[in-house]
């Protein structure tokens, strides 16, 4: 068999592509990183160079300001577009996951490899469709990799986001929708306020909200919450905030996450209304993007991993979860 | 009617935490149906689907077979998918997503459904058949009919409340519902009468076991008022049963309505052949030279199909009556305690006994007896109102019991486990021993008695103490100290202590306490040989 021009490293700082010394949402400091989307847990510190798409980017300085003292290069990349690093190509495509999400395709002597970061194949609420790429070796996340999880459609979500604020708006008490500040809260938010409900967000959600108008999708009306906002609103807040509203009046919680698909999120999230969408893949959206590769080599990175590749070599394919070499503490730092 | 429908009431009523909006949905989905799929309903709410309650027994690892054998998953994945899910019916519903025909089912058809799996006998049979019923219908509705067969659909949906939604559904009161449903125990049959507008005529029938009159538990005796009032007997720590005779027929129930006729050859025998057909509550006791033996000794007799004649001798067993419910065709619940010890005293076969009382009035004192009763190797006292009905499934002021709990012990958690159901996510039940020198020995394991909160707190500190992982259950460093009470000490194998606590529940987490404060081994040594005394 061939040796593949490229070599992958799965360590506690990230993962590692040796031959171009490029390092996938890296979690120390490196020299080159390509950041796949915004979420804290890919795209933190300071590397020196870093390429993501432009979206992610603009994000990623929301949290991470320009600073005097680290000298920092931010290259954007444009989907579908290729650009030579150390003899290789690396071209972004979108990961549907949240705005700005993309996979990332290295090629080199005629091998792709492919670094999925977090994705959604189906349409999500807010982001651009995912594309699947074929290519040699997928890397590829497994958040939702057991059978039991089933999400509704961004339509169904849609629909069964507006019916509970609605009647939860009815019965006179206030609908609280719990989220983290990037990415499932300007969906909800997005839905609400389009579709007419006076809508207040979280302060951590709403400074976010100008690259999602950038991105075309809407808010309006939507406020920031305050103490003085009328108990009237829907209100899309972070987890934390739930028992200061719950002491101030009324109110009624749905959790919208991949999670909600087990009715033990009921008691887990403390949730009124289970609402199973997700800006992850479910498994059967997984499968499909696994057989869509066409790789000849699989890693899984996140999630249930082990019993994800575990259930792709009961399907025929080569595959290995990579969850322990990164968890592994003398990996650090290397 | 709609069994899909059903399901979808289901999905809503565990959605929901009020009450009230449970019974509404359920009483609405009620007033549709006629009177066979009202009772066809009922009875699947009430997790017993089949007809004249007959027992679904199909395990956990069959009802799993089932499933690979349409899904084609392996036992691996589908049993970490049920840890993730916590719930069988659910676990197999959430599988069988994109397998099924999605035909519709009716109520009719569930039924025949679930004949057509319990009619065969054998296991694999049950297995096979059931395995075509996956393939048909609706993924949801395969969720509850599983949950149909484990018998707890875990919707918080108390049979309180299936009784007011049968109410509402039949324009009747839920208290005359309630009553009615005391009387005779299939709430399916209950249905159906409050469909006829025939609640009135139910009455308690003989092979139909009764729910029992219940005490309730008092502490002091300032409590009871005047003395006159009061009977006193011995509350023994036995299997609370119903013997029910007549026509050359003989059952015993016991609590949960369950039949455990099979175990007692020797009580059977003792009401073969009686002139008139009775009912009778009172306690199985294993007894020897007028004494009742511990109630580990009882426990060898009990989940006997059979009974080697070796154990009969070993073990006999008596049957301790102490209250008449039906007599001669007639329900006798409503006549005086008195008229009903009476009546009893006359009717019972020899080699029945009779539970001895005595006036309150005549007595020193409560607590005195108390401590008569507990000489004489039974639990405590049982105080019972003069003048006063039977209440079938009350826990009312009539009866009352004086148990004082056995004492309580530190004990120290060694293994933790996932709960279930709503707890399926928290380590909710644990393994809990005694000190002995430096070992820690087990001696029991309890489910409840702390509130989310404090499970949610204490399964975060045991997940970091956790060492190893088996399936669902951690074992952990010993350092988390409880308080437990419990009803009893008996001599188990199964714990390398030699004994487990009756009955333990946890009263507090002792955060004051390390393990060395814990009790020890020579203190439960002590307490057992206290109780044999």
């Amino acid at each position: 068999m061939k040796v593949p021009p490229l070599t992958v490293r799965f360590t506690a700082a990230g993962i590692h592509i040796l031959e171009i010394d490029l390092w996938l949402d890296p979690r120390q400091p490196v020299a080159h990183a390509w950041f796949s989307h915004a979420h804290a847990d890919h795209a933190s510190g300071r590397p020196q160079q870093v390429w993501a798409t432009s979206r992610t980017l603009e994000l990623y300085r929301i949290r991470w300001p320009i600073t005097t003292s680290v000298d920092q290069k931010l290259i954007p990349l444009a989907f579908g577009i290729p650009i030579e690093w150390n003899g290789a190509k690396l071209t972004a495509w979108p990961a549907g996951h949240i705005i700005g999400a993309a996979q990332l395709c290295v090629e080199k002597d005629g091998y792709r490899l492919v670094y999925t970061g977090d994705l959604k194949l189906n349409q999500p609420i807010c982001g651009v469709k995912t594309i699947s790429i074929e290519c040699d070796r997928l890397i590829i996340e497994s958040t939702f990799g057991l059978p039991i999880y089933h999400f509704l459609s961004h339509t169904e979500a849609r629909h069964r986001i507006l019916s509970f604020a609605q009647e939860t708006l009815a019965e006179g008490a206030t609908p609280v929708f719990l989220g983290y500040p990037l990415g499932r809260g300007q969906e909800i938010a997005h839905v609400l306020a389009t579709a007419g409900i006076p809508t207040s967000v979280h302060g951590a959600m709403h400074k976010f909200l100008p690259a999602y108008e950038a991105e075309g999708y809407s808010f309006p009306g939507v406020e920031p919450y305050s103490a003085q906002t009328d108990p009237s609103r829907a209100l899309v807040v972070v987890p934390g905030m739930r028992d200061y509203l719950e002491a101030r009046g009324e109110v009624r919680v749905a959790y919208v996450s991949g999670w909600a698909a087990l009715a033990n999120a009921r008691t887990r999230a403390n949730a009124h209304e289970l609402i199973p969408y997700s800006d992850h893949a479910s498994f059967t959206e997984l499968l499909d993007l696994v057989a869509a590769s066409g790789a000849s080599q699989i890693d899984i990175v996140h999630g249930y991993a082990e019993p994800f590749a575990h259930i792709l070599r009961g399907r025929g394919y080569h595959a290995q979860a990579a969850t322990a070499q990164m968890s592994r503490e003398e990996d650090a730092g290397a | 009617m709609s069994f899909d429908e059903l399901a979808l009431v289901c999905e809503r009523v565990a959605a929901t935490p009020s009450r009230n909006r449970k019974i509404s949905l359920l009483g609405e989905y009620l007033t549709k149906q006629n009177e066979t799929d009202l009772v066809r309903a009922t009875r699947f709410l009430c997790g017993q689907p089949l007809p004249g309650g007959a027992k679904m027994s199909l395990g956990h690892a069959a009802l799993r077979e089932a499933l690979i054998e349409v899904t084609g998953w392996d036992l691996e994945t589908v049993r970490l998918c049920y840890r993730e899910v916590g719930d069988t019916g659910e676990t197999i519903g959430l599988l069988l997503q994109g397998a099924t025909r999605n035909l519709p089912l009716t109520l009719q058809q569930a039924e025949e459904e679930y004949l057509g799996v319990f009619g065969r006998k054998r296991t694999a049979d049950r297995v096979a058949r059931l395995a075509e019923v996956f393939l048909r219908y609706s993924p949801l509705s395969l969720k509850y009919f599983v949950k149909g067969i484990t018998g707890n659909l875990r919707i918080g949906l108390q049979e309180r409340l299936v009784e007011e939604a049968i109410a509402a559904a039949t324009g009747h009161t839920a208290a005359a519902l309630r009553e009615a449903s005391h009387k005779a125990g299939q709430l399916g049959d209950i249905a159906r009468a409050a469909y006829r507008r025939e609640l009135h005529l139910v009455e308690a029938k003989i092979f139909h076991p009764m729910e029992f009159m219940l005490a309730k538990p008092i502490e002091q005796a300032p409590e009871l008022g005047d003395a006159a009032d009061w009977w006193v007997e011995d509350k023994y720590d036995g299997i609370r049963s119903q013997v029910h005779a007549g026509d050359g027929q003989v059952k015993i129930y016991s609590r949960g309505m369950e039949e455990v006729t099979a175990a007692f050859p020797e009580i059977v025998t003792i009401f073969a052949g009686l002139p008139v057909p009775i009912a009778i509550d009172g306690e199985l006791l294993a007894w020897r030279d007028g004494k009742a033996l511990n109630f580990t000794v009882l426990q060898q007799r009990l989940q006997r199909k059979t009974v080697p004649a070796e154990l009969l001798t070993e073990v006999p067993i008596i049957f301790m009556a102490y209250d008449l419910l039906h007599l001669a065709g007639q329900s006798t619940a409503g006549l005086t305690l008195e008229e009903r010890l009476h009546l009893l005293a006359q009717h019972l076969p020899d080699g029945a006994r009779l539970s001895a009382r005595r006036p309150l009035a005549e007595l020193p004192s409560l607590e005195e007896e108390f401590n008569a009763a507990r000489k004489r190797g039974n639990e405590g006292l049982l105080l019972k109102r003069r003048g006063t009905i039977y209440e079938p499934g009350k826990r009312g002021n009539y009866w009352l019991k004086v148990k004082k709990a056995f004492g309580t012990l530190d004990v120290v958690v060694t293994a933790a486990e996932q709960g279930h159901g709503r707890r399926a996510t928290m380590l909710s039940d644990y393994t809990f021993a005694v000190r002995d020198g430096d070992r820690f020995l087990n001696v029991g394991k309890a489910y409840s008695g702390l509130t989310d909160d404090e499970i949610r707190e204490l399964t975060r500190v045991l997940r970091g103490l956790t060492q190893e992982k088996y399936g669902r259950v951690m074992l952990v460093r010993p350092e988390v100290v409880l308080e437990v009470a419990f009803d009893g000490i008996q001599k188990s194998p199964r714990h390398k202590s030699g004994f487990a606590l009756r009955f333990p529940r946890i009263l507090r987490w002792r955060q004051d306490k390390s393990p060395a404060d814990a009790d020890t081994l020579a203190a439960v040594q002590a307490l057992y040989t206290a109780t044999l005394g």
